[in-house]
Order: structure tokens, then C-alpha cells, then sequence
């Protein structure tokens, strides 16, 4: 080959390589310049959107959706989560509890720019009364509905059939734009609302990107002012590690209750090392419990399942709850991350919470071993207790969710207090499916369950009414939680309904709560702590939910997003300049390299001939 | 293309041209064609079949799912169960899934809400951007250096090129993943931790185009580094057979250098059969790289699978089967018919 020649050819590929690496250099900061302008508060998820339809909304990543675009007439407050003012101002309630009068804000808007009035909530409302599939998915409020009327623009009447004051206040109903939503031939589809969505609260929905994000832009308009955040963006994370990660690297602002199964202790722990990062570990509106088979029964009274006799028993059940140390649990499980638990309402609901009171259950192995000796579960010659009849030994099967460590290491424990009781344990890690089948069938002696706590306690203490038993065997209707049935509980449930005073009312909810806790059909053993954290570095002012709370996994309103400012930090994500100019070399190298191989090729054909 | 097609060879692509036993070599291809597309056909069946059971398998009532993070009444379970069908008989759902499934109307998932049909289209090409670029990587790479380290059999080229590559084969994808994210992402902050593009870019092509490449880096290194050493050890086995023919030794009395020996003799040879091999590793692109696409949050059909799994979303499970299994069926039938082409063996038989 002419020396000279490739000389050449080398010297052009390098004057090209240089020159476009150049031009990309120039034009990439200016493409970068653009994306700067817009303020992004990046959260964490790994949540998947079911629909962006409010009414038949499921999953929580769309809770928080729906809360964002649109608003309810009534918030939950940042401090307790107690009634405050929303899309209504103010509003007042006939003296039998039936007629509720709201005055609706004027000068809202929604995001569209056209106003929004009390005719928007009427028909909204009408939609739960009316449609009937929105009804039926939303019966246990719905069906207490008699009529929504809008007499002039700013005054909404909701007429009930029964007084039902918690729920009309607490219960989430997002009202959704009738100029849009009349237009729909289905409202109650889970596609019938397109983006971008149309709404009246602090962000709307604009794009979804099935797995990779969701894009929520700021409305403008917003009668309380227009959010900090130009945008807000879920960004998809299938391992909360890479989250981690994500956060570390300053990719993504908020790492928190977004996340299914969230943070834990380590990787908090890693997290509080970053100069960057503020991390939180704060009271969750979660309890893990033990579910003990000591009922299963059917509406009729039919027996299924195949559960332990001695569970029937509610000294047994006493004992096994006495020779638990919670303390215990929370600290090696939870590495502190929690608290012993009481009962159904977690203590972050101080107005509702029951704190065990004098009946307040010790951690005391004598005692337990005592109670036992006292109704007759004498020990047999290996040191395991008998029915008092000396019939069936005390081995209890103990099934705990094969994917969960925690309830693996919680087994370990209970296995050694239960066995200076006498009391032997089969446990045996199951797949969730099939642990659920197995707990609805009946088929089991004890197991974990665990609940996240709505605001509203009628919720979860409406899974221990006598409606909800089983009507079958098959363990297809999971309704009742443990087939909890006592009457007197009931009649509890049903006056704390329709209670107006939130005093009385919650003296109510607390005797329901030790109701359960005497009865024993579930061990309450911890409320676990929300772990989040996030990038102060890039937002600030977040207002937590309640007093001393959490910024996510919020109730109610979007207090924390809504309030958050952005502080003018450098945004990072988007594609850095040297990628470009990586690129640029890399398209230039292998033009050259592609011309270079031709004329050798060419050259080499000519040698052969 | 080579110089060194054997008389074998030569003779056997002369006898279709030729024309002479036409008619019998047709029928010959036509035989062994209908052969196998026939054991193709049944076994599309049998997959289409037993999907529909298979993930019926796995417990747990998709309700729970629906309704994990908020107590419903037994009145809203079976608005649930109705809505998705749960309600019908099983032999009901069987006829709507198989009639479903040949008319490609997919029906909807549990999770998502939307046609299974929608989903995979819109994950398709991910998976085959992240799997195809790492396949053709690993091929590439595991042939180059299959070739020089079976050519230099137990040197230390060959030593350390096989120690490594069969060390990160038998590294766990997902915690080389991992590394990979920490290393290069989270500590060196040169790559992105995870997704396939990032929200604030320009909606133009080229801004895309480029993100999605920046972002495809990572998963991709750390798919071919898991894969490749299966063509290098594939290649290395066939230089290693071909080694001491006499072809080679009568090239090298041509007087040809070592490395013409290798790349114009010995690799063309030792192709043939890694080239059928290679052909079916073109079935599992769509199905191959489900670990990955986890580790990095990449939006492909691998994700969707793991993630149906856990819920279980039947209809995605069933679909998905249906698709990784057929894809690798149509794959090996390609791969067998090629063999009648490229194998003369066949032919005669």
C-alpha cells in the first residue's frame, strides 16, 4: 500500500472525526438548555396503572393519580387527617343527619380553563346514584345515596337515605368536569377518560408510558396558586435497590411508599449516609398481624376447614398472645422501625388508635403456662401439651408467606416462646397465592396477615362483621377478615356510623377495637414504620402528613407534592453532552473504518488479479 | 467463496441444477419439509393447549390482588370477578381463550386493564432492541475469540479468554446487574441506573434515538456478558475440531500466514454448525434476556412476564407462553430446514 496515501486517508478521517465531534458539541448543551426550563419532581414507583378512571380506580399509584388531578369536596387534613375545607368552603347538616348542604368554592376552575360548579359535583354524584356500574363498584356508599341536586351554581344538597357522617366526609369522591365527562359513552369504562385528563386539582395527568413513567403537569390555574413543580414524573423501578441507586445517583427525588414493599432498614441506613439525601422513618398506617383459624364458619353456621380444636379455645389463643414479645419483634425484625401493636388501627390515628388500656396483654411465659395448666392442656411425656380430654396434642401448622423474610425471622421466634408452652409448630413457607387459598379454605391453624389502614376506620372493622362471613365453603368470598362474628361488636359498628360527634364516635371505634383484642381472633403484632427519603438537594418544603409525618403514601390531598418547591439546583437526567459527542466519534469512526475497509478490499481484489 | 468446498459438497449442490433426479430430490425436500412442519404444528397445539392449564397452576385469586390495599365487600368482589370473566365455567374460558387466541384477539389483562394484544406490541420492540443487540454482540465477540482461543489451544490467551468468559456465564444476571448499575451508574455516574429513556428528553428522533441508545448500554453489557461465552465455547469446540485437518496443513504448504490459515480455511468450516446454532438462539431473542430486563426496569415482554408471575395475570402468562414457546418452535423449524440446505448429510439420507 502507498504509505503516502493512507497518510492521507488517515489524516481526512481524523479532520472529519474532529469537525463533527465539534458541531455535537456545540449542539447538544444548547438541546440540553431546553429541557432545564422545566422543574421536575421525579418520584419512584413500580406500581402499574390500572385506569386513570377515579371511580374505578384500585390500585394506590392511581389513588395518588386521581388525587393529584382531581379534588374532593372535602380534604383530609396534613395534621391529622381531620375534615378540612376543599372544593366545598363550608358545609352544614339537617338535624336528622340526612340532608348535607355544601357551598362549593367559586373561581375554581378546571384545568380546560372553563369554571367549575356545583353542577359538575351534582353530576358527579349522580353518577354513583345513577350509572349503575359506578354504583355497584362503589355499593358501599352509593347505596346510601337518595339524591345530588345543585340548586344554583355554588350550593350542592346530598340527600342519604340513612345518616352516615364519616363516610360522606371521608369518603374520597373525586368530581369529575360534566362538559367532559356528559360526553362519554361509558363513563364507568376503565378507558372512558383520555389524556391528558381534565381536573381541577394541583397536576393532571398528561402521558403514561406503560412501565417507564407517568407525566403530571402543573395546572396553572389552581385556585390555591399554582404548584411549585412545573411537572411531576413516577419513574418505573422494578427493584427498590435500583431506586436506591437512582436516588444516590441524584436521577430520581423521592424514593418512598411509592415502592411496593418500600425501603428497609439497610438500605435507609445506606441512604443516611448521602450528604444529599434526607431520609425519613416515621409512623405507617401499616400492621402485620397473626390471623388464628378458630372459626371457620359460614354465614349459616356451616363448619369448613380443617382448623386445631384447641384454637377454638380462647385461653389458648391468650396464651399464645401472652408469650409473644412484640418489644422484641420490632426491634430485631423492624431493627426499631415500628411499635408493639394493640389493635386494628394503628397508632398514627391517635384519635381512633386503642392503646390496650389495663387490659393491656404482658409479655409473660409463666402466666401463659399457668392460664394453660388451669383449663386442663396437661403435658404429655415429650413436654407437649394435650387437648384437656388427652386427646390431639398442641401442634399447630404455622404457614408464613414464602417471598417475606420478616414473617420467616417473627416464625423462628414464636416457635421458641410457644415451646416452653408446650405448644409445637409446623411452620412451612407457602407462596402468597396459595397461603390465601389456603387461610379463605379454612385450612390452616395460624398465619400472618396485614393490612395499610385507611383514615377512615369503618373500612377495616367492617371486615369483622357478621355480613361479611363466607355465604360458602370454597373460599371464593374474601371479605371477612378471620371470620370474626360477635353481635355485640356489630351493634358497635353500626352506632359508630352514624355518629356525628367524632368524640363519641371515637369511643365507640376504640370499644370495638377491645372487643377484638379480649376475643382474640388476631394477634396484632407491630405497625411497621413508612421509610422514604428524598433529594433536598432538588426539593424542599414538603408538608408532611400527619404532624410529624410522611411526604408519601399521602391521604386526602397531595399536601406534600402540591407544596413542594423546587431549589433551583441542577436537574440531572436527560442525556449528557458527552454521550453526544461519544456518538458523534462513534458514527465518524466507523464511517471511516467502513471507507478504509472498501479500499483495502478493493486493493487487495486488485492484487489477486 | 472459499477454495475449499470439498468434492462432497461441490457434488451435492450440482444435483438440483442438474435436473437429472428432479423430481425425486423435490419430493425428498417436500417429505422432510412436511415432517416437520407437521411436528411444528403439534407442538404449537400442545403449547397452546396446556398453557391455558399450566397457569392455572399457580394459586391465588386475582381479586386479592385488585383489592390488596383497600377491604371490598362481597358485593364489589363479584363485580370484579364478573368483570373479569372469573365468574364463567372453566370450560367456558377455555372456548374464549383458544377461540381468543387464533382470531390474536389476546383478551385484557387483570393488572394493566387494557388488550394483552396492545401490550405486547408495545413491548415487543424493547425486547428486541435489548435482546437482538446483545445477541448479535455475544455472536460476534464469542466467535472472535472462540476462534483465536481454539486456534491457540491452551494458551494463555485461550486460558484467560475461556476463565473469564464461563466466569461471568455463570454469574447470576441479576447480581452482575447490579454491579454493573453500582459501578457505572451509581458510583462513575457515566450511564443511567435503569429504564430505557428518560422523561425530559425532546420528543424528536434523533433525542430519542440517543437516549434510548445511552440508555440501552448498560443492559446490554451486561446481557452480552452473560451470554457470549456460550458461542464462545461453541466456536472454540468447532476450531478445535477442524485443527488438524489436512486442508489446513495443505493451505499452510501454500505457504498461506497463520492467520489467513484461520479466517479464510479453518472459521468458514467451523461455522457450519454454529450457524443452525445461531438460528436458534434468533427464537429465544424475544423470551431472552427476562432477568435483564428486570434488573434495569427495561419496558420489554420479559418484564411483563415476571411481573404477570407475581400477580398472577393468566391472560399476559397464557399469552406470553403461547408467544416465547412459538417463537422457539418456528426458530428450530427454520433451523431444520436450513440443515437440508447446509448439510448434505440430510439430503442422502
Amino acid at each position: 500500500m502507498n504509505p503516502h496515501a493512507l497518510m492521507r486517508r488517515c489524516l481526512s478521517a481524523a479532520a472529519a472525526l474532529l469537525l463533527s465531534a465539534g458541531a455535537l458539541a456545540v449542539a447538544a448543551p444548547s438541546a440540553g438548555a431546553q429541557e432545564d426550563d422545566v422543574d421536575t419532581l421525579s418520584i419512584a414507583t413500580n406500581q402499574e396503572v390500572d385506569t386513570f378512571n377515579p371511580f374505578k380506580r384500585r390500585y394506590s399509584i392511581t389513588y395518588e393519580t386521581s388525587m393529584m388531578t382531581y379534588e374532593t369536596l372535602v380534604r383530609m387534613g396534613a395534621e391529622g387527617y381531620e375534615p378540612v375545607p376543599g372544593l366545598a368552603t363550608e358545609w352544614v347538616t339537617s338535624a336528622d343527619g340526612l340532608e348535607w348542604t355544601f357551598k362549593i368554592r367559586e373561581g375554581a376552575k378546571w384545568s380546560d380553563g372553563e369554571p367549575l360548579t356545583a353542577q359538575d359535583v351534582a353530576y358527579t354524584y349522580g353518577l354513583l346514584i345513577e350509572n349503575q356500574a359506578i354504583h355497584d363498584w362503589n355499593i358501599d356508599f352509593a347505596a346510601n345515596l337518595v339524591s345530588a341536586e345543585a340548586p344554583d351554581d355554588t350550593t350542592f344538597v346530598l340527600t342519604l337515605a340513612a345518616p352516615a357522617p364519616a363516610e360522606v366526609l371521608n369518603r374520597e369522591v373525586f368530581i369529575v368536569p360534566e362538559h367532559i365527562w356528559s360526553e362519554f359513552a361509558d363513563p364507568s369504562a376503565d378507558d372512558a377518560n383520555q389524556l391528558p385528563l381534565v381536573g381541577s386539582g394541583p397536576f393532571q395527568v398528561t402521558e403514561y408510558k406503560t412501565d417507564e413513567f407517568i407525566r403530571l403537569a402543573a395546572n396553572e390555574g389552581y385556585w390555591e396558586g399554582a404548584p411549585g413543580f412545573d411537572e411531576v414524573v413516577y419513574d418505573y423501578y422494578v427493584e427498590t435497590d435500583a431506586a436506591v441507586a437512582a436516588l444516590e445517583a441524584g436521577e430520581v427525588d423521592i424514593v418512598g411508599n411509592g415502592m411496593q414493599g418500600a425501603l428497609n432498614p439497610a438500605q435507609l441506613q445506606a441512604l443516611e449516609g448521602q450528604d444529599h439525601v434526607t431520609t425519613n422513618d416515621v409512623q405507617g398506617r401499616r400492621y402485620v398481624s397473626l390471623t388464628i383459624n378458630y372459626n371457620s364458619v359460614t354465614q349459616d353456621g356451616t363448619e369448613f376447614g380443617d382448623g386445631h380444636p384447641a384454637l377454638k379455645d380462647p385461653i389458648v389463643r391468650q396464651a399464645l398472645h401472652m408469650a409473644i414479645d412484640k418489644q422484641a419483634l420490632v426491634d430485631t425484625v423492624l431493627d426499631g422501625s415500628g411499635e408493639p401493636a394493640t389493635s386494628i388501627i394503628p397508632s398514627i390515628f391517635e384519635q381512633y388508635h386503642w392503646d390496650g388500656g389495663d387490659q393491656l396483654v404482658q409479655f409473660d411465659i409463666d402466666a401463659a403456662n399457668q392460664l394453660l395448666d388451669d383449663a386442663g392442656y396437661v403435658r404429655g411425656d415429650d413436654g407437649i401439651r394435650t387437648m384437656p380430654d388427652g386427646g390431639q396434642p398442641l401442634s399447630f401448622r404455622f404457614y408464613h408467606h414464602a417471598d417475606n423474610t420478616a414473617y420467616a425471622t417473627i416464625v423462628e421466634f414464636a416457635t421458641e416462646w410457644w415451646a416452653e408452652l408446650g405448644i409445637d409448630i409446623k411452620a412451612e413457607a407457602i407462596e402468597q397465592g396459595s397461603l390465601n387459598d389456603l387461610a379463605y379454605l379454612g385450612e390452616f391453624d395460624l398465619a400472618f396477615s396485614g393490612w395499610g389502614v385507611g383514615p377512615n376506620p369503618t373500612e377495616q372493622l367492617g371486615m369483622h362483621t357478621c355480613a361479611v362471613l363466607p355465604t360458602l365453603t370454597d373460599g371464593t368470598e374474601r371479605s371477612s377478615e378471620n371470620n370474626y362474628c360477635n353481635p355485640e361488636f356489630d351493634a358497635l359498628h353500626e352506632q359508630q356510623k352514624v355518629e356525628s360527634d367524632p368524640a363519641v364516635r371515637a369511643e365507640l371505634v376504640k370499644e370495638q377495637q377491645a372487643l377484638l383484642y379480649a376475643d382474640t381472633p388476631v394477634i396484632y403484632l407491630y405497625y411497621q414504620n413508612v421509610m422514604e427519603a428524598w433529594d433536598h438537594t432538588s426539593v424542599t418544603g414538603m408538608t408532611v402528613q400527619p404532624a410529624g409525618g410522611m411526604v408519601t403514601g399521602q391521604q386526602g390531598f397531595t399536601w406534600a407534592y402540591y407544596t413542594a418547591q423546587p431549589t433551583g439546583g441542577e436537574e440531572s437526567g436527560g442525556v449528557p453532552a458527552w454521550v453526544w459527542i461519544a456518538v458523534a466519534a462513534a458514527v465518524v469512526v466507523v464511517a471511516a473504518g467502513a471507507i478504509v475497509f472498501v479500499l483495502r478490499r478493493r486493493k487487495t481484489a486488485d492484487e489477486r488479479e | 467463496m472459499t477454495d475449499s468446498s470439498s468434492p462432497v459438497d461441490g457434488a451435492s449442490i450440482e444435483a438440483p441444477s442438474a435436473g437429472r433426479p428432479g423430481g425425486r430430490v423435490s419430493s425428498g425436500f417436500g417429505r422432510y419439509l412436511l415432517k416437520h412442519v407437521g411436528g411444528a404444528a403439534v407442538s404449537l397445539l400442545l403449547v397452546l393447549f396446556s398453557s391455558f392449564f399450566i397457569f392455572r397452576l399457580i394459586a391465588g385469586d386475582p381479586i386479592d390482588q385488585l383489592t390488596k390495599e383497600r377491604p371490598v365487600s362481597p358485593e364489589q368482589r363479584a363485580a370484579m370477578r364478573a368483570e373479569l370473566g372469573l365468574d364463567q365455567p372453566l370450560w367456558q374460558q377455555f372456548i374464549d381463550y383458544i377461540t381468543g387466541t387464533l382470531t390474536m384477539d389476546l383478551g385484557e389483562s387483570f393488572q394493566y386493564r387494557r388488550p394483552i394484544f396492545d401490550l405486547i406490541v408495545e413491548r415487543l420492540p424493547a425486547t428486541l432492541l435489548l435482546s437482538g443487540t446483545g445477541m448479535v454482540l455475544a455472536v460476534l465477540l464469542g466467535f472472535w475469540i472462540g476462534t483465536r482461543s481454539g486456534w491457540k489451544q491452551g494458551s494463555r490467551y485461550d486460558k484467560g479468554h475461556v476463565a473469564t468468559g464461563l466466569l461471568l456465564y455463570s454469574a447470576p444476571t441479576f447480581w452482575l446487574g447490579m454491579i454493573v448499575i453500582l459501578v457505572f451508574a451509581r458510583y462513575m455516574g457515566l450511564f443511567p441506573v435503569n429504564g430505557m429513556r428518560s422523561p425530559s428528553t425532546p420528543p424528536d428522533f434523533w433525542s430519542q434515538s440517543v437516549d434510548i441508545g445511552y440508555h440501552l448500554v448498560l443492559p446490554v453489557l451486561t446481557y452480552t456478558a452473560v451470554v457470549y461465552a456460550g458461542y464462545l465455547m461453541i466456536m472454540r469446540s468447532s476450531i478445535l475440531d477442524e485443527i488438524g485437518s489436512d486442508y489446513l496443513t495443505t493451505a499452510r504448504a501454500k505457504g498461506l500466514r497463520d492467520d489467513e490459515v484461520r479466517d479464510k480455511h479453518a472459521v468458514p468450516n467451523a461455522l457450519l454448525p454454529t450457524v443452525t446454532l445461531v438460528f436458534l438462539a434468533l427464537g429465544s431473542v424475544v423470551n431472552g434476556s427476562i432477568v435483564t430486563e428486570a434488573v434495569f426496569s427495561w419496558p420489554g415482554l420479559g418484564r411483563l412476564f415476571v411481573q404477570s408471575i407475581f400477580y398472577p395475570d393468566r391472560p399476559v402468562l397464557q399469552a406470553l407462553f403461547v408467544l416465547f414457546s412459538s417463537s422457539t418452535i418456528l426458530a428450530v423449524l427454520c433451523a431444520e430446514i436450513l440443515y437440508w440446505f447446509i448439510d448434505p448429510r440430510i439430503r442422502r439420507s
